[in-house]
């Protein structure tokens, strides 16, 4: 289990989270909802170690690993997708798995990123940054599967993108979650990601609103939350 | 329709494309004098790289932004602002190391103080005087009096945001943009700066153009919503007719939503 | 043709190794987000090694060879990586600092323990020639070109190729991203500072016996290579490379044109610097996105109440007008002292209220030195007359260092003006055209004030009046505009101020008291002379200024009087030697301090102002407005983020937003 717990944690003097507890069992899709600037990325941000929590705790399957640095929790199965495209511009496709793989042999880091996309392997020679959108969030998208990690966490990864793309990435995504890793889902597409959750959470300034499965909430209450109809 | 094509700020045709991809295509709009105008859209949508092109750190690639009947598509941040464009800055770009009352004042100061190396040197007296009275009126507007001698760095998220208001309500601006002001701040520090944000419309009768990710203060205080998706605009309305349309919905919830 | 093909080679045999060290700055640079300004006194550290391993300890040279330039970088390359890690999210300035300290100290330090004299370097390749194509080649010329070449080559294909250099091009690209991959970000930018070492120690073995063994010439001979780096735009490596290669050629050809013409003959060594100044005018922001995002200096309460500083003024005027009747022999320095508190009261008013670091500023003094020289002995002017004007010229020069100030800021400012000041200093100082054929003007004191007790109060008055001026400016709209200015530049542009009249301004009235600084400096020395004004000297002010800004506009008092009142109390001379390391070191540790004061993420991301990036994260943005962000910065304040690429050989291609 990824667990964290009381997390309070912002940016200099801005407090962002207040006490978030997010348990993400293994093998399971959690999907993380919340308005824009509920401190969604930023639980992930703690989560993966990019950000250290003002106080609370993060354990990764019984480890306590709070305020390890993020290529630790890396080596230990935690692959946080951030916001935007997670690729180094750059570099070439083929230089960007090779980062992937950490040290791993590069040609079978390749193979299997081309067969999670097959569109990759016509571009391995190019420049990640020239890709379409859409390709280079495969590109990013094709570590979670290259590196096998037990936890991903994935920051809108269908932002900006057409909605053919965003099929392909969700089909990739529930294969994921069907090979055993477990998923945390942070998304504009909430309905998209609730067909996959088995649990959701709810932000709202930076307190957790709500956790259950996804049957136990209602279209009404997210709509709340959304657009603030509440008035 | 009263509101004439002189009146407050107008874009059109609006076109900002960064290397081949389009993130604003084709937007048209108005935000006149009077009233709150409120710009809202998912995470992405292109509302942040509009507004940069209206308050003038971007250019367009094509479509023109008109200002009280001027063209100021091609003018840069300063020249806006000297014809009545103010904005504040969803990272409160505040003068760290100013007090919050210098920081009040400069946003009249600056303006006064123009690119003229002199008036840039030296206050004339009847300056002093407007500058001080205008301090004043916004300290006692957004109840920063008390706070007036600290460091605008040592302050809270809710009043750094008061104090970003503060100097482009201080600079007299006939045209507000504001950037997201409700990040960072929590729901009674929200209503508070939508109810300051509503006086000033009604005293001053200046226009306010509000990008906003908060929906209960857009709801609240804007008379006018532009809806943006996919840098498009994809409903326009009230606020009661955009909480029923199934389109922004499925914009923000996703299309299976709907 | 063949006239020049001797200096072709000559050229290409320091070029190369220019381009070498270019290199190792660029990677570091690129990796880390810190320009190092002490990467020519790792050069000259490494040659002294050499020097006393051979020389004065005995030992065969390929083993000195061994110690100096492969074992002694990498425990340089350990420190440097702590304290590059030490100053994330500092402010440019500090960036700038921290460097510039670590550079005196270094330097300080080879010439407080070998002296400031030059010393022989020991000859270890084979110095026969051989012929070229009709040219005499020294066979050590070629060796060195040859080892620069190669390292230059191999580092280019490691860099290209092997798996670590992939992951130092995806530091450059994104140390967040590399670290969530597993990968170490702080590991991969050790090897970078490891590397960036090693090159600096070779190219300054490899270039000590060419000059000699000098420490300040090392140090600034491999400071060439920043004009090499600003050929491929501190981003790409080929192209960093083939700029050390022309500036080489450039230099070279420069001595044949200068050959027998005084007034040129400061030309050759100004090339390099030449070349850095043009091309940071004619690249300008949109290529050259600073590092450091700004950030103003963390908030702390004022240290004294308005009243007490009054009061603390009033105490200091009253000592100071006592300083005659008790410092007997001494005076001089007293008198030396006042003239440095103008200087550091003008500096202060550029660097610590409009937040902008200029390093020519002891050039602006020279030219009020020079001038105040010309008007008063040679056209003989009244005094009072003279030392006005010799501020007025003073003004223009400051308004081209402020051009850089409009088009480029931090970092690129800093090098612009660095090399301005070089380029000054080599090509007029010798000249004749500034302080004539011998290098020294003469210059006079004021009718019935020329005793040292009469002068010293003159000075005195000039003193408190630069004070004054700079405090009420501080007080005037413009002081609040620079303050404004110094913490968000964009924000201030956006209310309406046009930033870059305001630039430019307090570039002027800086320069004006400090052209008049160099007035009254040759008045008390009763000469003129750019000995004491090089671009060394500006690096040490603005150290030293730096040091004690914990005293706030105390500042330059106390600079003025730590840098020259505090070594003639000094009983001996080891402990003046070794004031500049002191003084380098002080200034490192008050840029640490500063940059440990402020927020930062786990990992600690050089490449961008940690604390602004916090900010814009509250509202979840996208990278597409990050990327705005950096437009904005471009479009109206320079408050851009970095660009952030590296680049080997390829054009840069604009990424997808979508």
């Amino acid at each position: 289990m990824l667990r964290l717990h009381d997390i309070t944690a912002g940016y200099g003097d801005t407090t962002v989270l207040r006490d978030v507890s997010l348990p993400v069992p293994r093998r399971s899709v959690v999907a993380l909802l919340g308005a824009n600037g509920a401190g969604k990325t930023t639980t992930l941000r703690v989560a993966s170690g990019l950000l250290a929590p003002g106080s609370g705790t993060l354990h990764l399957d019984g480890t306590d690993l709070t305020g390890r640095r993020p290529h630790v929790l890396a080596r230990r199965g935690v692959c946080h997708v951030p916001e935007g495209r997670g690729i180094f511009p750059n570099l070439s496709v083929r230089d960007n798995i090779a980062v992937h793989a950490a040290g791993a042999d590069t040609g079978e880091a390749v193979d299997r990123a081309v067969s999670a996309f097959p569109v990759l392997g016509e571009k391995l020679g190019q420049q990640a940054g020239a890709l379409s959108g859409g390709q280079q969030q495969m590109l990013a998208l094709s570590r979670a599967y290259v590196t096998e990690p037990s936890y991903v966490l994935l920051d809108e990864v269908s932002m900006g993108l057409a909605p053919v793309v965003v099929d392909e990435i969700f089909e990739f995504l529930g294969r994921l979650a069907e090979q055993g890793c477990a998923l945390v889902l942070v998304e504009q597409y909430v309905a998209k990601a609730l067909e996959l959750a088995d649990y959701v959470f709810l932000l709202a300034r930076g307190r957790l609103e709500f956790a259950g499965e996804p049957g136990e909430l209602d279209a009404a209450q997210l709509m709340e939350k959304y657009m603030g109809t509440h008035t | 329709m009263t509101s004439s094509e002189h009146d407050g700020l107008r874009v059109d045709g609006l076109t900002i494309a960064f290397g081949g991809n389009t993130a604003v295509d084709g937007l048209s709009f108005a935000a006149p004098r009077g009233r709150i105008t409120g710009l809202i859209g998912p995470n992405g949508a292109g509302k942040t790289t509009t507004f940069n092109a209206c308050s003038g750190l971007l250019r367009p690639s094509a479509g023109s932004v008109r200002l009280f009947g001027t063209d100021i598509t091609g003018r840069g941040p300063a020249a806006r602002a000297q014809h009545g464009l103010g904005r504040t800055f969803q990272r409160m770009d505040l003068f760290d190391s100013l007090t919050v009352e210098q920081n009040i004042a400069l946003g009249l100061e600056a303006r006064l103080a123009r690119s003229n190396p002199l008036k840039q040197l030296r206050c004339p007296r009847r300056d002093r005087t407007s500058v001080r009275a205008a301090t004043e009126a916004v300290l006692e507007l957004c109840d920063l009096g008390p706070h007036r001698g600290d460091p605008a760095g040592s302050l809270s998220t809710g009043q750094r945001r008061l104090v970003d208001l503060g100097r482009v309500l201080a600079g007299g601006f006939d045209m507000l943009l504001l950037d997201e002001p409700s990040s960072g701040l929590d729901s009674a520090e929200t209503r508070r700066f939508g109810r300051i944000v509503t006086r000033v419309v009604a005293d001053s009768g200046c226009g306010v153009l509000l990008v906003e990710h908060d929906m209960s203060l857009v709801m609240s205080i804007c008379e006018h919503l532009y809806v943006l998706d996919f840098g498009k605009m994809i409903f326009e309305g009230d606020p009661a007719d955009v909480r029923a349309s199934d389109a922004v919905r499925a914009a923000y919830l996703g299309s299976e939503a709907a | 043709m063949n006239d020049l093909l001797p200096f072709l080679v000559v050229g290409v045999t320091t070029g190369s190794i220019y381009g070498l060290a270019a290199m190792g700055l660029v990677l570091t640079y690129k990796t880390s987000g810190i320009f190092n300004f002490a990467h020519g006194a790792i050069a000259a550290l490494a040659a002294y090694a050499f020097y006393d391993l051979t020389t004065l300890r005995g030992l065969p040279w390929p083993v000195a060879l061994l110690l100096a330039a492969v074992v002694l970088p990498p425990v340089l390359a350990v420190s440097l990586e702590r304290m590059a890690r030490g100053l994330a999210g500092a402010s440019v300035t500090m960036k700038i600092v921290a460097t510039v300290g670590l550079q005196l100290a270094i330097t300080g330090a080879l010439m407080a323990h070998y002296g400031a004299a030059g010393l022989p370097f020991p000859t270890f390749l084979p110095v026969d020639t051989v012929t070229v194509s009709g040219v005499h080649v020294g066979i050590d010329q070629l060796i060195s070109a040859s080892v620069a070449a190669a390292g230059a080559a191999a580092f280019f294909l490691f860099f290209r190729l092997s798996s670590l250099g992939v992951r130092m091009r995806a530091v450059v690209d994104d140390p967040d991203l590399l670290e969530l991959t597993g990968t170490s970000a702080f590991a991969v930018r050790s090897w970078a500072w490891l590397i960036g070492s090693w090159f600096a120690a070779i190219s300054g073995i490899l270039l000590a016996p060419q000059i000699g063994l000098d420490a300040l010439l090392l140090t600034l001979l491999v400071v060439q290579a920043y004009g090499a780096a600003a050929v491929g735009m501190f981003a790409s490596l080929p192209l960093t490379y083939a700029g050390g290669l022309l500036i080489g050629v450039l230099a070279a050809f420069a001595t044949t044109i200068a050959a027998g013409s005084q007034a040129l003959a400061g030309l050759p060594p100004a090339v390099p610097f030449l070349v850095l100044f043009v091309v940071l005018l004619v690249a300008g922001r949109s290529r050259l996105a600073d590092a450091g995002t700004h950030r103003p200096a963390p908030v702390s309460a004022p240290l004294l109440t308005p009243r007490a500083t009054r009061g603390f003024a009033v105490a200091a005027t009253v000592l100071a007008a006592a300083v005659p009747l008790l410092a007997g022999p001494r005076l001089p320095v007293y008198a030396n002292a006042l003239v440095f508190l103008l200087i550091f009261t003008s500096l202060y008013l550029l660097v610590r209220i409009s937040g902008q670091v200029s390093l020519a500023h002891a050039a602006l003094v020279a030219v009020g030195s020079a001038t105040f020289s010309h008007l008063a002995v040679g056209a003989g002017l009244p005094w009072l007359l003279a030392v006005l004007l010799a501020g007025a010229a003073a003004v223009p020069v400051g308004a081209v260092v402020a051009i850089p100030a409009i088009r480029l800021s931090g970092l690129f400012l800093a090098l612009a003006t660095f090399g301005f000041g070089l380029l000054l200093e080599r090509l007029l100082y010798r000249s004749g055209v500034m302080f004539g054929a011998t290098g020294t003007l003469p210059a006079a004191r004021p009718e019935h004030f020329s005793s040292d007790t009469a002068f010293y109060y003159v000075l005195l008055a000039f003193a408190a009046g630069g004070m004054v001026l700079v405090a009420a400016v501080t007080r005037s709209r413009l002081g609040r505009l620079l303050r404004a200015m110094a913490d968000s530049p964009t924000s201030l542009a956006t209310l309406g101020a046009g930033i870059n009249v305001t630039r430019v301004t307090v570039f002027c009235v800086s320069a004006f008291i400090a052209g008049i600084a160099g007035a009254l400096h040759a008045s008390v020395s009763q000469s003129a002379t750019g000995t004491p004004f090089t671009a060394y000297a500006s690096l040490t002010w603005l150290a030293v200024l730096v040091l004690f800004s914990v005293a706030r506009s105390a500042a330059p008092v106390l600079a003025a009087l730590f840098l020259t009142v505090a070594p003639a109390y000094s009983s001996s001379d080891t402990a003046v030697d070794w004031m500049p390391v002191l003084f380098g070191l002080g200034a490192m540790l008050v840029a640490l301090h500063e940059a440990s004061a402020r927020p930062r993420t786990t990992t600690g991301d050089g490449t961008a102002g940690a604390s602004s990036r916090a900010r814009e994260r509250i509202g979840a943005p996208s990278a597409a407005r990050e990327r705005l962000q950096a437009a904005a910065g471009r479009a109206g304040g320079r408050a851009g983020p970095d660009t952030g690429r590296l680049r080997v050989g390829r054009p840069r291609q604009q990424g997808d937003t979508r």
